[in-house]
């Protein structure tokens, strides 16, 4: 039987599934305190930034023919050049995805379970992550698209909001009102993440075009959704509302009332479950990744188990909701430099190695 | 008991089979081999010098009055060679062969020191029968039995064609189960006729019973919860899922013929779905699926709200919901622990039991425990309307072992649900998609067509589309021939 490949379209699945997390609940706040009145136009623009982006990613795969980008820094750089890239690649990357656990039980100790302690809810998580973990990344993929069907027909749910959106609360006004632009643009960038995770995919996949093509597809369904959803927060909520709501779009879900159901927020918040455990398997497997090439002898299963349960101790770390916020927003301006500048490193390797071969 | 200890002890002598070097066969020598069977029946045609062996059983009456009665009993000694030059007697110089063929079924015939087998096997098998565990209510009635060469029968006549292959290997060193694996050449991917081929060769064990055990030993995950082959024992089922490019494997003695390989979504159809409008087959279906998430959330999502989320229940029903449960002296998550091992202790009771007594165990079931239940302030109402409704959208799943596995499954929903509420539920449905994405059926995946996405599958895996839409084999099957309505060359 011939070994299965990632197909075109289970990478734009799992781009979609990694750039999604918890972060989509505060992001039509976050683009309204950024860029004021009608932010979520910002949203196209920051999502061009991130097409660049990928732009670059795509440059690297043509180059380096689908080649690990692994084997393209070996073929150029020494040991022991790459061991503190790998290391940091690896910190990074692991510190990302346990991060976004962590902000995920917060956020849910905040609706229900008070009084339990985060860390269980935590190790609970980080054991559906490992057992997805060790699967590989092909197993992850199928774990993922089955998430998204799990998860994508709550964009329906946006259907519930037609009838109280209102354009008036649109206003004439952009970008009127925002705070700092930079910061808080480098922050909502931080939305779009996960898509950087794709130059780890070439070996992966089959190495033609459409590779990038469903990356860049799956970058877009992403952008397509947040804006579809800031848009319904813009016109639902008024602007100043917006600005105070922690977590708008839960907000948006207790507005839901069904005959035998209400406050749905607290069971479709856990549907959510599903992409923040998409998210942190593929950060935590693109560290599994990055270690393995420091580590080659060692068992994929004692990485990963050493991996979740290092994430899982330095977790301990942050306690409160306002910390983990604030390492998201570090590791985050850290995993953003790490998407623009491997591949421009990656693409300087290739192009020195083109032009010492002419 | 010794044979087990040999095993257990990790002798490598083969059991069952003869411990001396193959020889010529001899009639002495047979005879030892079958002494103490009482069964075996040695006959003697002293006019002729001819010596008959065989199992009586075994043999039908009328191929052995055809083969041996008639023509034995009207010849001359001087005309038994050319009689045994017949193609049908099969001169056979190994003992070992000579014993199985008599276990087979076959005649042994000795003859100036010589030995010949003819093949009379008709075993007695019941009449073939509509399957009681998987009734349709229309479309074809019949359906396997217990005897291998009968569903062998079953299968040539509904697929008249010479690309239809059948392979036999045998199965159990002592039972020598036969096992013959069937797919039809140019449809079926070769690749998985091998892999099934050498999973049934490489079985190492002393008895095969069913179809079902079987593929216990052949399947890719032995330890997952989840039915990873099929098995069927409707003919009609059966040859749709040959002619969809899949393999199937017969066991001798089972009903239940497996087709492999199978994603999770294959044990929700049924052959009503095409017997049927297809708009009723794609509603019957989407009832299906509706029945999963019910059976395996419902009861779990009740324990949850009623525990951990009173909030999510509306103002009108919290009323009725607290009334209910207000004499309820225990936590929902007894209650529902309680009731739904009741539940299951009436299906197990009511299936071992005859129809008759079966019924009454549903009136008492129903109406004593249940009515008396809530009446004696141990469950609520409206849990009883849960557990009951999960229950019956667990029957609605056509496999019964799929079924089973997700009763099963629910019970750790529920638990998870109790101690975690929503989160619970939703951690253990993570939980069970981590584990499925996992699995694989005959080396391919089992959550086809959602993952890997085959869209084009969904047309008959979630709906049931008009024919004229289903032109293609599934994508699992990895058909040479994708096309259903023609064939290469």
């Amino acid at each position: 039987m011939v070994k299965e490949k990632l197909y075109p379209f289970h990478i734009g699945i799992l781009i979609y599934m990694t750039q999604t997390g918890v972060l989509v609940l505060s992001l039509p706040r976050m683009l309204a305190e950024t860029f004021g009145y009608n932010g979520w136009l910002a949203l196209p623009i920051l999502a061009a930034v991130a097409s660049l982006n990928i732009g670059l990613i795509a440059i690297v795969h043509r180059m380096g023919k689908g080649k690990s980008i692994f084997s393209i820094l070996e073929s150029a750089l020494h040991k022991a050049v790459l061991f503190p890239l790998y290391a940091a690649l690896s910190a990074v990357w692991a510190l990302t995805g346990c991060m976004t656990a962590k902000n995920y039980v917060y956020i849910f100790q905040m609706l229900s379970f008070n009084t339990t302690h985060p860390m269980l809810f935590k190790a609970l998580l980080d054991i559906l992550i490992y057992l997805l973990m060790i699967k590989g990344i092909y197993n992850i993929s199928k774990a993922s698209t089955s998430f998204f069907w799990m998860i994508q027909w709550m964009l329906l749910l946006l259907i519930f909001f037609v009838k109280d959106f209102s354009w008036v609360r649109m206003t004439p006004f952009f970008f009127k009102g925002g705070t700092d632009v930079l910061k808080g643009g480098m922050s909502v960038f931080t939305a779009f993440l996960g898509y950087e995770l794709s130059i780890l995919l070439f070996p992966y996949s089959d190495s033609n075009k459409k590779v990038m093509r469903a990356v860049f597809a799956g970058h877009l369904f992403t952008t397509f959704n947040y804006i579809v959803l800031s848009f319904i927060c813009f016109g639902f909520f008024s602007f100043e509302q917006l600005k105070k709501l922690m977590y708008p779009v839960i907000d948006l879900l207790s507005y839901i009332q069904l005959p035998f159901i209400e406050r749905v927020e607290n069971l479709l918040f856990a549907f959510f479950l599903f992409s923040t455990v998409a998210t942190v398997v593929m950060y935590l497997w693109a560290a599994q990744e990055s270690m393995r090439q420091m580590m080659p002898g060692v068992p994929q299963k004692l990485l990963a188990f050493i991996i979740v349960t290092a994430s899982f101790i330095v977790s301990w770390v942050p306690d409160t909701l306002v910390e983990v916020g604030k390492w998201l927003e570090y590791l985050g301006n850290a995993s953003s430099g790490i998407a623009f500048a491997l591949p421009m490193l990656l693409i300087l390797i290739l192009l020195i190695k083109k032009g010492a071969k002419l | 008991m010794s044979l087990f200890k040999r095993v257990r002890h990790g002798k490598n002598k083969p059991i069952g089979q003869p411990d001396k070097p193959d020889v010529l066969p001899s009639l002495q020598q047979t005879l030892d081999e079958f002494k103490d069977c009482i069964d075996l029946v040695h006959r003697t045609m002293p006019e002729i010098q001819v010596e008959f062996v065989y199992f009586g059983h075994l043999v039908g009456s009328d191929p052995f009055t055809r083969e041996i009665a008639v023509p034995f009993s009207s010849i001359s000694a001087d005309e038994v060679p050319s009689l045994l030059a017949r193609t049908q007697y099969v001169e056979t110089q190994s003992a070992k062969h000579l014993i199985k063929e008599i276990l087979d079924g076959a005649v042994a015939i000795f003859y100036g020191g010589k030995c010949y087998v003819v093949n009379v096997y008709k075993p007695d098998n019941r009449s073939i029968e509509q399957s009681e565990t998987e009734a349709v209510i229309t479309g074809p009635h019949d359906s396997f039995i217990e005897t291998a060469e009968v569903n062998l029968s079953l299968i040539r006549q509904r697929v008249k064609s010479s690309h239809l292959k059948v392979m036999k290997y045998e199965v159990g060193e002592v039972t020598k189960t036969d096992v013959y694996v069937l797919y039809i050449d140019r449809i079926t991917n070769m690749g998985y006729v091998r892999e099934l081929s050498r999973r049934i060769q490489n079985i190492e064990i002393d008895a095969v019973h069913d179809g079902n055990m079987l593929v216990q030993y052949i399947d890719d995950h032995p330890n997952s919860v989840f039915p990873l082959f099929p098995t069927t024992e409707r003919t009609d089922a059966a040859v749709s899922k040959l002619v969809s490019g899949r393999v199937l494997a017969i066991v001798d003695g089972s009903p239940s013929v497996i087709s492999a390989p199978a994603s999770f979504f294959e044990f929700f159809s049924s052959p009503d779905d095409y017997y049927q409008r297809w708009m009723l087959g794609t509603a019957t279906r989407l009832l299906r699926f509706s029945a999963f998430i019910i059976t395996i959330a419902f009861t779990a999502l009740y324990v949850s709200v009623t525990t951990f989320h009173y909030e999510m229940i509306p103002e009108d029903l919290l009323l009725t919901l607290t009334e209910s449960r207000s004499r309820v002296p225990f936590p929902p998550i007894y209650e529902a622990l309680l009731l739904e091992t009741t539940i299951e202790l009436l299906r197990e009771a009511g299936a071992r039991l005859p129809t008759k007594i079966g019924q009454t165990i549903g009136i008492v079931g129903g109406i004593v425990i249940g009515q008396a239940a809530v009446q004696a302030g141990l469950t609520s109402n409206i849990l009883i309307i849960a557990v009951a409704s999960s229950a019956i959208a667990s029957f609605v799943i056509p496999s019964y072992v799929m079924s089973a596995s997700i009763r099963l499954i629910r019970f750790a929903l529920i638990i998870l649900a109790g101690m975690l509420g929503n989160m619970g539920l939703i951690m253990g449905m993570a939980l069970v998609v981590i584990h499925l994405s996992g699995l694989t059926s005959l080396q391919s995946s089992y959550l086809t067509p959602v993952a890997p996405g085959r869209f084009k599958d969904w047309r008959d895996v979630f709906i049931r589309a008009p024919f004229w839409m289903l032109k293609e084999r599934p994508t699992q099957s990895k058909s040479p021939n994708e096309m259903k309505n023609k064939m290469k060359e």
